[in-house]
């Protein structure tokens, strides 16, 4: 690192240079002097003596630049020229490189924009989301009340502000029919809180935030294009919404400002963002729970900090409101690690499989060149003799891995800029999927890679190429017999094929749990069914009588509907992963506070069991009661809290939906079935009937024929009755469910791929390390033809000499695997981590394809013509 | 001080002179220059264009140390002085022209 060190001190060299000149020009000048002439001229003569100054400080410069720039120009000169003296080699090493280097990089853009990079609004890293929560109950409560909201803002020390929001599907109605807009109605301090203003237009008025105040929204730039035509006169425009209820949201809203196309918040599909007041007289009870809380921290103020600041507010609080705050607390969490969530490991297991592929083309590239030393043996040892330093000659091989390895990262960065589109096409919904770009920090990466590559592939055949002594008598002797080195060169290959066996191990893995799952008896019937949302809003549940009538109705209508066997509503989709778990009370029977029951709870109308062709055990379910909520329960509630006993007639209790308490009476008992997910055995269930549709609920419908079909006809009889209500998200429950494990899917794909890669390449390597020695050996084997040896133990020896490397391989391949299954737990469903099943077939499938490729090389030296051979000395 | 007096210097020759002048006592570049002219009784002059490069480069290769020092009359200047491995270098490089110089002079006394 001379020449870095160099380049630091470029300012004071200069200044040497120029003192230690002008020193000998002022000792020729006093010399002048001394012999008589005037100062002025004596100088003038000193400076004609000494020559131009700059021009030798330019020859000095050389001096201190030379082995750097020049050494390495002359480096990567001859690197070029053995490039295109060997092209084929060079082509095989530069494209296994690009597509390494070039997975690497696609998938570490991922990970940068999604993991490392922080939020993309201004200092991302202040945001966190607040949660307030219910230490002794188990569930929990993500929600908080508006007043309690400004409680938290005004009395903290924190935080800059803090803010919240909740969305609802909305139906826009000023075209020719109503559509489906995502509304997010938000807390005073929104766009503060996230730091950042509106592309077009202004933000809210502190009027506009007031209940009773002027209707205003802030519209999303993709609603701008869509349907303003990106028009700047949009702004002071109105937009009218359906379902009004009076006195809670008049239906007209004045469009106040254009977000920037890159604010995709809550999330993004989010259309329209509307102030919800917080002074509004249905907005004060402290138990209702709206907003999803997000706050942006002081500068410097770390989680912990603001979280400890947040308890004693919240103590203050429990003190002031015993009733409703007394038992809450609160929890913060990083923004980005709520909006990140599951898809961390994911990318991580992504990019660890790339990383292991990456290693494995080094490792074939490394015995490659390894094998091409020993023909330059005779070269290396001219360099040696010419005076060349061993150091000089590992700085030039190495500078040649360097050149390739540049080469492959730039075809790589190729395959790596095509990479946001392919995410952005293969995972939608992966967060923050937009941001992934390919800028200069994922070239730097590439770039990096290269080098390490270089490292890992070039160092290894360096060094040993460059072994003095051994290098000349090599020259001599790899014709006749190997030498130890053969050794290293197994070596790598079966470190290839070790870790080929880890990556197809956890393919396998993976594989075999998507084949449980498909197999899995789900305990509901999910074909035939259409499923579809119809907007709603959470101030129509004010007029709970009105809302059940006219869900009532609309059912009715959808069942009359030719085609349509059941209809019903669902508070959340069977079999899609997802629950709502919560504490309940079982009235009758002795209390032991200790013991919790914790359930999943669900809200279905009437016919929803005949929908979905769960088996009624026991009793009525859902039966329309208009005094108390019948309650069914599933048979892994009743066996778990009752036994053998009859489950009917007991009463159930919850306050866990704060404000909205919930009581009924089992009426019914129903089968288990995978509600919260196909992956997951039916937990204790309590299925709440109500003929309520609030936003996000679903309606289920049976249909007869294909379901798809129906799609249609419903769509149309809806508008007919419900005319400014939209229907949206019309998709069968198939494809809902084969949607939940896209993400799964897509994983075992990638990483199956890579696993068929690795195998191949290791298979490669296998092939031509074998058949390298046996090119060298030709003359071995043709002297022991010569001498009577059998053809068939010739090939015998070479075909186990592949075949040992290939079983020692897979053995640490299997503990390597065995040592990180343990990353896959959790993504597994109904194999375990060290499947048997998965293990003897990899290995089965790997001692199968090493086979030819051993086979081949080794039936290739039995084939060796001995007179041939002889002719040859 | 006439041309055909003057020699030019052999190929790599100014290399062994510089360590060699160094090897008699630290001195800085003018010195050098000077020193060589006295002993040659002027018939060698280096030129300052290639005795700055050499002695940077000599001082690059470890062979010649380097110090800022005060100079006979009283100014700063960058003294030379010559390391172990220089030392080493000018022995063998002694030998080598001592070789060549014989070798040299057995050929140009032959008579024809």
């Amino acid at each position: 690192m001379n020449w870095l060190k160099s380049l630091v001190r470029k300012d004071s060299q200069e200044k040497e240079f120029d003192r230690e000149l002008r020193f000998h020009i002022r000792e020729l000048t006093q010399k002048n002097i001394d012999a008589g002439m005037r100062p002025g001229e004596a100088h003038r003569q000193a400076m004609l003596e000494f020559g131009g100054k700059e021009q030798m400080t330019e020859r000095l410069r050389e001096v201190h630049q030379i082995p750097v720039v020049e050494t390495l120009a002359m480096n990567l000169r001859f690197a070029w020229r053995l490039v295109r003296k060997a092209p084929l080699f060079s082509l095989t090493i530069i494209l296994t490189l690009a597509l390494g280097i070039g997975a690497n990089s696609a998938v570490f853009s991922a990970i940068d924009a999604v993991l490392l990079r922080s939020l993309s609004f201004p200092h991302g890293d202040e945001l966190v989301r607040v949660q307030q929560y219910t230490p002794k109950e188990k569930s929990p409560q993500t929600f908080a009340a508006p007043t309690r909201l400004e409680d938290w803002n005004r009395m903290n020390s924190t935080f800059q502000a803090m803010t919240g929001y909740f969305v609802e599907d909305d139906s826009e109605t000023s075209g020719s029919l109503p559509e489906k807009l995502t509304h997010a109605f938000v807390a005073p301090r929104f766009l503060q809180v996230w730091g950042v203003s509106p592309a077009l237009g202004r933000d809210f008025t502190p009027e506009e935030e007031l209940f009773g105040g002027p209707n205003a929204v802030l519209i999303s730039a993709r609603l701008w294009r869509r349907r303003f035509g990106g028009n700047p006169d949009a702004v002071g425009k109105a937009l009218q919404f359906g379902s009004p209820i009076p006195g809670h949201r008049p239906s007209s809203y004045t469009i106040v400002g254009v977000m920037s196309p890159s604010f995709l918040f809550p999330d993004r599909d989010a259309d329209l963002w509307s102030p919800s007041p917080v002074n509004a007289p249905y907005a004060q009870n402290r138990a209702v729970t709206w907003y999803t809380v997000i706050g942006r921290l002081k500068p410097g103020v770390s989680i912990g900090k603001a979280e400890a600041d947040l308890a004693t507010v919240q103590l203050q609080l429990g003190k002031q409101f015993p009733k409703t705050d007394a038992k809450l607390a609160v929890q913060l969490f990083p923004l980005k690690q709520t909006l990140v969530g599951d898809s961390q490991r994911s990318l991580w297991i992504l990019f660890g499989s790339v990383t292991l592929l990456l290693l494995i083309a080094c490792t074939n590239i490394a015995a490659l060149l390894l094998a091409r030393m020993m023909d330059r043996e005779h070269e290396i040892a001219v360099r040696f003799s010419l005076g060349a330093s061993r150091r000089n000659v590992i700085g030039q091989l190495l500078t040649e891995v360097f050149l390739l390895a540049f080469l492959g990262s730039l075809a790589g960065l190729g395959l790596a800029a095509g990479a946001a589109r392919l995410f952005r096409t293969f995972t939608p919904n992966l967060p923050r999927v937009e941001e992934i770009t390919l800028d200069w920090r994922i070239v730097f990466y590439a770039l990096v890679s290269a080098l390490a590559v270089t490292f890992l592939c070039g160092m290894l055949p360096a060094l040993r190429g460059t072994r003095r002594g051994i290098a000349g008598a090599l020259a001599k002797s790899n014709k006749t017999q190997v030498s130890g080195r053969n050794q290293v060169q197994w070596a790598l290959v079966g470190v290839q094929v070790a870790l080929a066996v880890t990556l197809l191990i956890g393919a396998g893995l993976l594989q075999r749990s998507l084949a449980e799952l498909a197999r899995v008896a789900p305990g509901f019937d999910p074909t035939h069914v259409l499923t579809l949302q119809i907007s709603e809003s959470y101030g129509e549940t004010g007029d709970m009588k009105a809302l059940t009538q006219r869900t009532n109705r609309i059912l009715e209508t959808l069942r009359a509907v030719p085609g349509v066997e059941a209809a019903s509503l669902v508070s959340s989709l069977p079999g899609v992963p997802g629950r709502q778990q919560i504490e309940i009370k079982i009235v009758e029977g002795e209390q032991d506070p200790n013991r919790k029951v914790i359930v999943d709870s669900r809200f279905v109308s009437t016919g929803y069991f005949a929908a979905m062709h769960i088996p009624v055990l026991v009793g009525e379910p859902c039966q329309d009661s208009p005094n108390a909520t019948p309650v069914t329960v599933n048979r892994s509630f009743a066996n778990t809290y009752f036994g053998q006993g009859p489950a009917i007639g007991h009463h159930l209790i919850s306050t866990a939906y704060s404000g909205f308490p919930l009581s009924g009476e089992i009426r019914g008992v129903v089968g288990d079935a995978r509600e919260q997910g196909l992956n997951s055995e039916p937990m204790p269930t309590v299925y709440w009937c109500s003929n309520v549709a609030f936003p996000g609920t679903y309606y289920v419908v049976r249909t007869r024929g294909e379901p798809t079909a129906l799609a249609d006809p419903l769509r149309r009889t809806i508008h007919e009755i419900e005319p400014s209500r939209s229907v949206f998200d019309v998709a069968t429950l198939q494809e809902h469910l084969t949607g939940s494990f896209a993400e799964d899917r897509l994983r075992t794909i990638l990483l199956s791929l890579f696993a068929i890669t690795a195998v191949s390449l290791a298979c490669l390597g296998l092939y031509g390390t074998l058949s390298y020695f046996v090119s060298i050996r030709r003359r071995e084997v043709g002297l022991r033809l010569a001498l009577g040896a059998m053809r068939q133990h010739i090939a015998l020896r070479f075909l186990l000499q592949g075949l040992r490397v290939s079983v020692v391989g897979c053995l640490f391949g299997l503990a390597l695997a065995a040592a990180s299954v343990r990353l896959l737990s959790g993504m597994l469903y109904g194999v375990s981590s060290f499947d048997p099943v998965t293990f003897a077939g990899v290995i089965t499938l790997v001692l199968v394809v090493a086979v030819p490729a051993t086979l081949l090389p080794a039936v290739r030296a039995a084939r060796t013509d001995p007179m041939h051979v002889l002719r040859d000395e | 001080m006439t041309p055909d007096k003057k020699s030019e210097l052999l190929q790599g020759t100014l290399d062994m002179l510089i360590l060699k002048v160094v090897a008699l006592c630290p001195i800085h570049g003018y010195g050098i220059s000077q020193r060589i002219r006295q002993i040659s009784k002027d018939v060698l002059q280096v030129q300052q264009g290639s005795l700055y490069p050499a002695l940077h480069r000599l001082e690059k290769r470890g062979w010649l140390e380097s110090a800022w020092r005060e100079s006979e009359n009283g100014r700063q200047a960058k003294f030379y002085k010559l390391s172990a491995k220089g030392r080493k270098q000018l022995a063998q490089e002694e030998l080598t022209w001592q070789r060549l110089a014989g070798a040299i002079a057995l050929i140009l006394q032959t008579s024809e």
